[in-house]
């Protein structure tokens, strides 16, 4: 069928001169201080970002179209697949996922430019000329290597459907999430380095682009979860984070642009840590683009990495120049980027959030490192060594359970300087709580260390959030005699970024218990033919029949399974093993039953043609707090966004900085 | 903060820890099933690229996952398992590098990296805060002080 594809290509050409002209309009403008220029490159960027969306949108019109004259579309749609997943099909490959990322890229950057503009116009001319480049390499990649628009011959009837692992509801938010996210940090990594360049290194970069900076990480960090929860849901082993090295991809920018966003707080309330902020943001964006190289260059071995392709040499120059040119310009202007105070004391505020900051960036390092081990050790030493889970979960967890401490700690210390007298008393509740509950869950017979040792900071850091609500609280009841609810809404609105951090702090919280119950795992598989039953746990699990069917997609067998607890039926589990007949590929579906205390879990892994079915179940304890903790931190991210001001205008236009984020 | 009644926190800190021990399961039924378990988690997948045997979700894992099992269950050793796969499979098959030889950088980083970067922090917050010190008065307010405090910190919060 014919489609509007052969717009694509063009559309990719043309997005690519408009950006090549943004990019030395916004320079001319910028070494000549003309305004006229730098409108003039702003309107060539929007120019490119609308050809972006048009090419775009081609390729969507052509995955709806069914048109497998575009290889594209052959290799990742087909007639049978459900609208929904035919717009997914556009990021299921690594071309569409390209022009998907792209289409991003320069609309945000358009978006960005066109508001800082008035306000800063010769950073923002700097800024502009970055992010222009940025679309040039991208838009190259998807003009010469890597064509999502290339056609085949013969054409095919039918196309080979999208990956049945990518046929979820979670894949058609988890990808565009993380994408936002990667290029979101391309806005403050380029207005931080017009910055540098234009050597005006006060907190006008970063207050231009908070809104930017929060929407980025908000973004990955729900996509993170999302896949997280994808997998949970679509894997079928139980788990939801594997150190898979793509989900380290995304997970390693998302840890130093925590970071920044904590850092950033003292440089706003005390003009230090100046070059430690631009060099955070400038390894958020590096890391970000790495993540995106180690996907598509197939160096790494992954579960869900794109095939190996041709664009991964692309990539090493590109991380190059901005690695090398970012730490340069940091490098020439590390004059003008000493901090304006000092530390007045060890223990302050201030020490908390740069021992926060380290250990951020060491667990980034820690990721990375166990990422690329494999690789190093072969290159040095010949020898093939594998890094898995065990490894990552050994290094990783003292420091998150650190910095899980330091999340705590840290509201209750004052800015500049606390007394050991001080910090006695207000960390004396805290500290007690945390106590007394590794010392109950001792008692109660939980024995594993690290266990115990999260859920007591669990309820150490709880706490201190919790009393620093009651604080606000009773104060606003004191003034007003208001009840305690409206009193906490009002704690919560007067002052949206501190309060709305402290609720992100207490969806991490939860998030950690929901991770620590993983540490009382059960795991049972059995061969069952119908009738038969097996123990798990508490619980007994009996199968009782095999349905089959067909759609026009798969081939569906599913088991029944009664869930019985002391005799009592308290679930009928279904899970599935379908065979997909595009893909010709077997996927198991689960069935979860779950609730705040613990989830059943079972996964058909396959069936004999007798009709036995080989079962694997879980009893997986409170993973529910893992989601319920992430709707918690949406919940603070929300009201920390509400917090903020509309347009870099207003921010610039406020006399005094505020923090970007996180609770102060 | 120190006003929070201590039946409150402890009523909390309680409920926490009962519910969790609720959610904890008892001690599973087979030391066989366990340890395999346990060592499909060590152990990296031949058929799935970059994910433990225990995740992978191909027929030939679920096979050789059934080979362990039966190893367990005819009572071998975890370290006799993981020499027979590793002589199998060679040593990338294991999940975690040796603590010795080519495997040792990859443990001994990550704690110079913590180390050296709070070692850093500290000297740099010392030296900073050393040039500042004498000029401070490190006493503590009275009670009158902080009651100002409070009553100021108060106003301003409600400005804000």
């Amino acid at each position: 069928m014919r489609s509007l594809g052969g717009l694509g290509r063009p559309s990719l050409i043309a997005a690519l001169v408009f950006a090549a002209l943004a990019c030395v309009l916004f320079v001319i403008g910028a070494l000549r201080s003309r305004r006229d220029l730098t409108r003039a490159g702003t309107r060539s960027l929007t120019a490119a970002s609308g050809f972006t969306i048009v090419s775009a949108s081609a390729l969507v019109n052509a995955l709806f179209a069914h048109d497998f004259s575009i290889e594209y579309v052959a290799n990742y749609s087909s007639e049978s697949l459900s609208r929904g997943y035919t717009l997914a099909a556009l990021w299921g490959g690594m071309e569409g996922s390209l022009l998907f990322w792209t289409m991003l890229l320069t609309t945000f950057s358009a978006v960005a430019v066109r508001r800082s503009r008035r306000a800063n116009p010769r950073l923002t001319a700097w800024a502009g000329a970055i992010l222009a480049g940025v679309g040039i390499f991208f838009l190259v990649l998807l003009v010469a290597p890597a064509d999502p628009f290339t056609r085949l011959a013969p054409v095919p009837g039918d196309g080979r459907g999208l990956n049945p692992l990518l046929q979820s509801p979670g894949m058609m938010i988890h990808p565009p999430l993380l994408y936002s996210g990667f290029v979101g940090f391309s806005i403050p990594f380029a207005f931080a380095l017009a910055a540098l360049i234009t050597g005006r290194l006060d907190e006008g970069w970063f207050t231009s682009t908070r809104r930017w900076t929060l929407f980025a990480w908000s973004s990955l960090s729900v996509g993170i979860v999302l896949g997280g929860a994808w997998a949970y849901t679509e894997l079928g082993w139980g788990g939801y984070w594997a150190w898979d090295p793509v989900e380290n991809a995304s997970f390693m920018p998302w840890l130093t642009a925590t970071a920044f966003l904590h850092s950033v707080v003292i440089q706003e309330k005390r003009r230090m840590l100046k070059i430690w902020n631009v060099t955070l943001i400038l390894l958020t964006y590096v890391l970000a683009v790495f993540g995106t190289f180690l996907t598509r260059s197939g160096i790494l071995s992954s579960i869900h990495t794109f095939t190996e392709g041709p664009i991964g040499k692309w990539f090493l120059p590109f991380l190059g120049v901005m690695l090398i040119g970012g730490l340069g310009v940091i490098a020439v202007r590390a004059d003008k980027l000493k901090s304006e105070n000092r530390f007045d004391s060890l223990m302050s505020r201030e020490s908390a959030f740069l021992a926060n900051n380290v250990l951020f960036l060491a667990a980034a390092f820690t990721v990375l490192w166990g990422t690329l081990y494999p690789i190093i050790a072969e290159a040095v030493t010949g020898t093939r060594l594998s890094v898995g889970p065990p490894f990552f979960n050994a290094v990783f967890i003292p420091i998150a359970l650190a910095i899980l401490a330091l999340t705590g700690l840290g509201p209750l210390i004052s800015w500049r300087r606390m007394s050991p007298g001080a910090m006695g008393r207000v960390i004396r509740v805290p500290l007690i709580v945390g106590t007394v509950v590794i010392v109950a869950l001792a008692l109660a017979g939980i024995g594993s260390a690290g266990a115990l040792i999260a859920f007591g900071l669990c309820a150490f850091t709880a706490t201190a959030v919790g009393s620093e609500f009651a604080r606000g609280s009773k104060i606003h009841r004191r003034r007003g005699a208001t009840g305690l609810a409206s009193a906490l809404a009002r704690t919560l609105t007067r002052n949206r970024r501190r309060y709305g951090g402290y609720v992100i702090h207490l969806g991490v919280v939860l998030i950690v218990i929901g991770l620590a119950g993983g540490a009382f795992r059960t795991e049972r598989h059995a061969l069952l033919e119908p009738g038969e039953s097996m123990r798990l746990g508490a619980y007994t699990v009996t199968y009782t029949d095999l349905r089959r069917s067909e759609t026009p997609e798969k081939e569906v067998n599913e088991a029944v399974l009664d869930l019985r607890r002391g005799g009592e039926l308290v679930a009928v589990m279904r899970p599935q093993r379908n065979f997909h007949v595009a893909q010709q590929q077997p996927q198991s579906e689960v069935s979860i039953r779950t609730n705040p205390v613990e989830d059943v879990y079972a996964v058909v892994t396959s069936f004999d043609p007798d009709g036995a079915a080989a079962i694997r179940a879980f009893i997986n304890p409170l993973t529910w707090w893992i989601w319920a903790g992430a709707i918690v931190m949406l919940g603070g991210i929300v009201i920390v966004m509400a917090g903020e001001p509309v347009g870099a205008r207003s921010a610039v236009r406020r006399t005094v900085p505020r923090p970007v984020a996180v609770a102060e | 903060m120190k006003r929070i009644p201590a039946a409150v926190t402890l009523t909390i800190a309680i409920a926490i820890a009962i519910a969790i021990a609720v959610a904890a399961p008892a001690a599973g039924a087979g030391p066989p099933e366990d340890l395999a378990n346990r060592i499909s988690g060590e152990i990296m997948s031949p058929y799935c690229p970059g994910v433990t045997l225990h995740d992978c979700p191909s027929d030939a894992a679920v096979e050789l996952r059934g080979r362990i099992l039966g190893w367990a269950r005819d009572g071998w050793s975890r370290e006799r398992i993981l020499d027979r796969l590793e002589a199998e499979y060679g040593a990338s098959i294991r999940s975690t590098p040796p603590a010795s030889g080519a495997g040792l950088w990859a443990w001994v980083m990550p704690a110079v990296a913590v180390g050296a970067g709070l070692l850093a922090a500290t000297a740099v917050a010392r030296r900073w805060s050393r040039r500042r010190a004498p000029e401070q008065n490190l006493d503590e307010p009275t009670p009158s002080q902080r009651s100002r405090l409070d009553s100021e910190l108060a106003q301003a919060r409600e400005q804000l």
